[in-house]
């Protein structure tokens, strides 16, 4: 009797196990750029690591950790958020940059993913760039409020529900750099040319019907490098992983000196 | 203390490695040493801009877009008519066509041969570029003066097989 029972609960664990465990993993392979800052001789490199798709989370940076906790714990990303607001997982996924956090792994197996740091950019190591460049050139944007006169009551400045429609689509931007980094005239001349994402929050700071330095911020553009780089390639909207389209912010800089 | 004089003397002798840069260069044309990383001054400097030069910014911007806007009608009214234009309207398209073209490739060498990097060998392909407009400017006038202007020279180039053979037939 107890060997029946016994021989019953095996067999139903068995069972319940074998309706997961006998089917094979559904191994993917995510081809990863890897180097190494203690070895700079050695050059960049591809290394594939093999994650079951069955014992991960949907998002690529699932994956990434699962590697990075189980593989390889060399593997260096920035991540924090996990959920789109922070910007720190920014990096090139089959070709195309976005978030880890918000970028589906694509569930057929048999197809690897590529996974690079942004594009064109000076790497620390594996998939981190160097974005130093990129914050000082927010910074000199000023992406702060300017006022040379308050309300004579010492209260809030106020603004217009309209003029606060204008803010939408701008302020939402997180700064990852995934458009900035996609743009071609950023690759060849990031040095001067401020990029996609700065320029948007310059035109956010522009349109804030708050800020009293647009005379200011609109000069500071006045130059062959800074603003007019920009072709209307439109990668930056392709790319933006927050759904932004900061190709017609640029636009409407351009409208909005071409009459200064 | 020890451990302190430790961590000076690590952080004196290795700064932070970054990859190396490793883009395109034009390899006959010398170019300026770059600054490590792209980055001037301290990283928490501000981005320092180029200076104010409005005849650079959207003065340029403006007249770009007025050539641009221009060459619609120049060249609708051609297409239009066949191609018998008059002599004015051939020239007219001839500047706006020669001006848009002379920005278009200003753009191409502000982009690909920057004076951040090539410093003297940016504006050699400026003047370069202004030496070809100019001779091409002489050719405007030369073809609209002797010749029956651009319209005239493409539409000499659709018919000129049919020419010849007509010729070859005689």
């Amino acid at each position: 009797m107890n060997g029946l029972v016994k021989q019953r609960v095996a067999g139903g664990i068995l069972r319940r196990g074998l309706a997961t465990a006998s089917q094979t993993p559904r191994l993917k392979t995510f081809k990863i750029y890897r180097w190494n800052p203690d070895k700079p001789a050695e050059k960049p490199r591809l290394q594939s690591f093999q994650v079951d798709l069955d014992d991960c989370g949907p998002m690529v940076l699932d994956a990434l950790l699962k590697i990075k906790d189980q593989q390889d714990s060399s593997l260096t990303l920035r991540r924090s958020c996990r959920e789109g607001i922070c910007g720190s997982c920014a990096m090139n996924i089959g070709g195309r940059n976005t978030l880890a956090c918000l970028c589906k792994i694509d569930q057929d197996h048999k197809k690897e993913t590529k996974i690079y740091p942004l594009p064109h950019m000076y790497i620390i190591k594996d998939l981190v760039p160097d974005l130093t460049n990129f914050y000082q050139q927010y910074k000199s944007i000023q992406p702060y409020l300017q006022r040379s006169t308050f309300p004579a009551d010492g209260k809030e400045v106020l603004q217009s529900v309209a003029d606060r429609k204008k803010l939408d689509g701008l302020y939402e931007c997180i700064l990852c750099a995934c458009c900035s980094t996609a743009c071609p005239s950023y690759w060849w001349n990031q040095e001067q040319y401020l990029g996609p994402a700065v320029l948007m929050q310059a035109y956010r700071w522009l349109v804030d019907s708050r800020d009293q330095a647009g005379a200011i911020r609109k000069n500071m553009l006045q130059n062959s490098m800074s603003l007019y780089r920009c072709h209307t390639i439109m990668n930056c909207t392709r790319t933006c992983p927050k759904g932004l389209n900061p190709g017609l912010a640029i636009a409407e800089i351009k409208k909005a000196i071409a009459t200064d | 203390m020890l451990q302190r004089s430790f961590v000076k003397e690590g952080l004196a002798r290795r700064a932070l490695q970054c990859t190396a840069r490793r883009n395109l260069t034009i390899p006959f044309l010398s170019t300026l040493p770059q600054k490590a990383g792209g980055v001037v001054g301290t990283p928490n400097d501000a981005y320092h801009p180029p200076a104010v030069d409005k005849m650079h910014g959207s003065y340029h911007w403006d007249f770009e877009r007025a050539l641009a806007v221009a060459m619609v009608p120049l060249v609708t009214i051609p297409l239009a008519a066949g191609g018998s234009i008059s002599t004015v309207a051939d020239s007219l398209l001839a500047s706006v066509l020669l001006g848009h073209v002379y920005i278009g490739f200003q753009s191409c060498i502000i982009d690909y041969i920057p004076a951040r990097v090539y410093g003297k060998n940016h504006n050699y392909a400026m003047y370069l570029l202004t030496l070809g407009s100019v001779f091409s400017a002489l050719g405007i006038y030369k073809l609209e003066t002797e010749e029956n202007g651009i319209i005239g020279v493409l539409s000499r180039l659709w018919t000129a097989d049919r020419e010849s053979q007509e010729s070859k037939k005689d």
